[in-house]
């Protein structure tokens, strides 16, 4: 019985050895070159090789909301803010049970008016349509009957006048010059069909007319966490898959994509949890499918502040959303995988999002009862599975610190020395602990998937503090 | 390998992370210290000569060489640019011009040694010309030379610098030069950057829009889209040409296009009887050329008009019937001349036409508050 244990522990060990090194390996590369893009990005700012704000897209901000009745004044206020010349801002209220559409008509004194819109992608019904041009850009809030968060961002790219459109969450603020930022790639290349912004959660910090006056660490643990876990994920996935026009993750809290692209592409899918992903896969998939020349890129320096759940209970229900959003698109499009038709974005990023993010949680719980298991038949070597687990939390912790401050000093934020004490305190606590709940999270997220599907993840809101 | 030798490679990594951290955020730090430290060296010079100006007119002898030689470091040309720049906040723009045209042999100087530098310097040295060196009818013919080969350089932005540059100097001949020389298709160039770049011209436009013209045929699609929306920004003088261009079928659709909302700007009677048929033709391929057409009518009166926009508010193609309720807004019309379309049987057509409407007035209404 022993040998049998014993081989099916090499086994395991031999495979473990091989998941981590591809892992950490991954990990270093995407944190080396995402941390080099940066720095060359600041020397690129710093030597004045960049556009300036005078040139312009025409753009439309779609705003989905579900019972947003807290926040979404802030949110059109922070939008009227931008700085920028030629968007108009649409609101699509999919059917929320709260007064969301009461709270902006008397916000902005919204009018009723008969639009006819365009059904160039599939959504649900209107119900009523209000605009006002009474600031400096027009706003118009369509109420429809709920249909989800893609049913309502389709109902958003129909009543689209603009080439372009912004989708973006309810809860969400946009920096003052986020839109410039992340209209630069179309400007900058003729066949880019989407950009990805970069998005920040902004608890701890202070921002009055899209800027930030004051950045702090949120006081509490677990935003704390996520602001480094973001930094980390942002800055190593989404730079070093853009380099290879591979990203295929734009994420719905702030992306600015090609219309008629989408429409042609058939649109945000309604049955899917992670519409925001699913499109991006859609839109390679299509785009190389019809020969299409086409860029995906992300824009570093395009930011979107966005409100980290505070407690684990909301966490958790986000994270089993994300998920669960991942393995419907995942799905979906699995004919990419090993793929050659669809180039690097079917190797090197489906297999990446399929073993380190789809996959990840079952081999991360597998891993610790084969831990447990090797305990009971005394076959483990408890002093090197100290260090061993010690070296990656140390590994994981340090990449997750170069992550964050490359990003902080890359963007001239001033950090407190608390909050560095903070950081390096957090990211031990995050790599060795948040990551195996999460982990058990993901895991059990895609039972009863298919009952969820067009439900919104709805967490606590706090109001935005938008001065 | 034994695992082990793993483990401790990937711990040497993590450490020289995060030694490659630290030191680098020293060296930011001393940089901003260091361009300090220049700005105040360069500044105390620079404002020696912005007084010998103001009492002599003219800069000192010796101060051609030293800034010669500074100015050969990159951080230098930045600290420069910021003195520069603090200079005209100041209140002595005046000033600053003559300095910087006293100082043109520099300017020189520096355009040949920094056409050699990478990308991101030359890129740097484009945009300091374009904002401060580069004026209007600058009289040195070889600095306008050395920009053209920044032009042709492989980085978008030390293209559109030079670019910019170029149209700060206003020379028709060079633009022309230049813009042949980026449609190269190596780089592109966005056409609303192109268009917006032709508009900032501080030579004379009669002349550029002549010569581009001339030269029109000999650039590709999207550098002649950019001059025809140029031409269409800014003169109404090219109704029989924009005409020949819209009627030739041989043309590109966008440039095809582009000539028929130049009549929409423009009013041109000959064209309208095109235009006309642009909005009757049916075929479903052709319907961008109708819809750009109905909004061209906006700019055109009489029945002819208005029977063919309430014929085309009642296309199948959403984005006609849209326009034309746009143009039909436009006519002015009473209530008694669109009773047909309001209370006609397309629901389609009426909703659409009730929609302009209605916005209209909240427009006009939120005009009056904004």
């Amino acid at each position: 019985m022993t040998d049998v244990f014993k081989t099916f522990f090499n086994y395991v060990g031999i495979f473990y050895i091989i998941y981590m090194v591809g892992y950490a390996s991954f990990l270093f590369l995407s944190v080396a070159v995402g941390s080099s893009m940066l720095y060359k990005l600041k020397r690129q700012n710093k030597l004045k090789n960049e556009l300036s704000g005078e040139y312009y897209v025409p753009v439309s901000i779609i705003v989905p909301a579900y019972n947003e009745e807290v926040t979404i004044e802030a949110s059109i206020h922070s939008l009227l803010a931008l700085e920028y010349k030629l968007y108009e801002i649409i609101v699509v209220d999919d059917g929320s049970s709260d007064n969301t559409s009461k709270a902006v008509c008397d916000a902005f004194n919204m009018h009723i008016v008969n639009r006819p819109i365009q059904r160039k992608v599939y959504c649900r019904q209107e119900e009523e349509i209000y605009e006002t041009y009474e600031y400096k850009v027009p706003i118009t809030l369509i109420k429809k009957k709920n249909g989800g968060k893609a049913d309502a961002l389709n109902m958003g790219i129909n009543a689209a006048k603009y080439p372009y459109f912004i989708c973006m969450d309810a809860d969400s603020v946009l920096q003052y010059d986020s839109l410039t930022k992340i209209v630069n790639p179309v400007l900058e290349e003729g066949n880019v069909i989407a950009v990805g912004g970069a998005v920040r959660p902004c608890n701890g910090a202070e921002i009055k007319d899209g800027r930030v006056i004051s950045y702090r660490m949120p006081n509490k643990i677990l935003p704390c966490m996520q602001v480094l876990e973001y930094d980390r994920s942002f800055l190593a996935a989404r730079i070093l898959f853009d380099k290879f026009n591979g990203s295929i993750i734009i994420s719905g809290a702030f992306g600015l994509f090609k219309k008629s692209v989408v429409v042609d592409a058939g649109g945000y899918d309604v049955n899917t949890m992670g519409e925001d992903m699913e499109l991006v896969v859609k839109l390679h998939v299509f785009c190389r499918e019809h020969d299409i020349p086409y860029r995906i890129r992300y824009a570093t320096d395009a930011i979107c502040w966005t409100q980290a759940p505070e407690k684990l209970s909301d966490l958790c229900k986000q994270r089993r959303r994300w998920h669960i959003g991942l393995f419907q698109s995942m799905l979906e499009h699995r004919k990419m995988f090993m793929n050659f038709k669809y180039g690097l974005v079917g190797s090197i990023s489906y297999l990446y999002f399929l073993i380190y993010e789809l996959l990840s949680p079952y081999i991360e719980i597998f891993g610790i009862f084969t831990i447990l298991l090797a305990f009971a038949v005394d076959l483990i070597n408890v002093p090197f599975m100290i260090l061993f687990f010690f070296i990656y939390v140390m590994y994981s912790a340090i990449l997750s610190l170069t992550a964050f401050f490359s990003r902080i000093h890359t963007i001239d934020l001033k950090l407190a020395v608390t909050d560095v004490i903070k950081a390096v305190g957090l990211c031990v606590l995050e790599v060795s602990c948040l990551r195996f709940i999460l982990a058990w999270t993901r895991s059990s997220a895609i039972i009863g998937y298919k009952n969820k599907k067009h439900s919104w993840g709805e967490i606590e809101r706090k109001r935005i503090e938008f001065k | 390998m034994k695992v082990e030798s793993i483990i401790y490679i990937y711990g040497a990594v993590c450490v020289s992370m995060i030694v490659f951290n630290i030191i680098y955020n020293i060296l930011l730090k001393q940089n901003e210290s260091s361009l300090k430290k220049r700005c105040e060296k360069i500044g105390k010079q620079v404002d020696i000569q912005l007084n010998a100006i103001k009492d002599s007119g003219k800069i000192q002898e010796k101060h051609l060489s030293y800034m010669q030689h500074r100015l050969r470091r990159i951080n230098n040309l930045i600290a420069f640019e910021k003195v520069l720049k603090d200079a005209i906040n100041n209140g002595k723009e005046k000033e600053v011009n003559k300095y910087i045209s006293q100082i043109q042999p520099v300017i020189l100087y520096l355009a040949m040694l920094y056409s050699h530098r990478e990308n991101m310097q030359a890129g740097y040295f484009t945009y300091f010309l374009a904002n401060y060196a580069a004026k209007k009818q600058m009289p040195i013919d070889s600095l306008q030379d050395i920009l053209l080969s920044y032009v042709k350089k492989d980085n978008l932005y030390c293209r559109i610098n030079a670019l910019s540059a170029l149209y700060n100097i206003g020379n028709t001949e060079h633009i022309i030069t230049a813009i042949r020389a980026q449609d190269d298709g190596v780089i592109y160039i966005n056409e609303k950057i192109l268009t917006e770049g032709m508009l900032s011209f501080t030579g004379n436009h009669n002349e550029l829009i002549t010569t581009l013209w001339k030269n029109l045929n000999s650039f590709s699609e999207h550098t002649k889209l950019a001059v025809l929306n140029y031409i269409r920004f800014k003169t109404g003088s090219y109704k029989e040409e924009m005409l020949s261009i819209m009627l030739d079928e041989t043309a590109e659709k966008e440039v095809r296009l582009s000539a028929i909302r130049y009549f929409g700007k423009y009013y041109y009677e000959p064209a309208l009887k095109y235009i006309l048929n642009f909005v009757s033709n049916n075929e479903p391929s052709k319907w961008e050329y109708a819809t750009v057409a109905v909004a061209a009518l906006e700019k055109y009166s009489g029945d002819d008009v208005i029977k063919a926009l309430k014929k085309a508010i009642h296309s199948p193609n959403w984005y006609i019937r849209y326009q034309a309720a746009q143009s039909l807004d436009a006519q002015h019309l009473n209530y008694n001349a669109l009773f047909d379309i309001i209370n006609g049987s397309d629901r389609y057509a009426r909703e659409m036409l009730t929609y302009r409407l209605e916005s209209r007035k909240l427009q006009k209404a939120g005009c009056g508050k904004q």
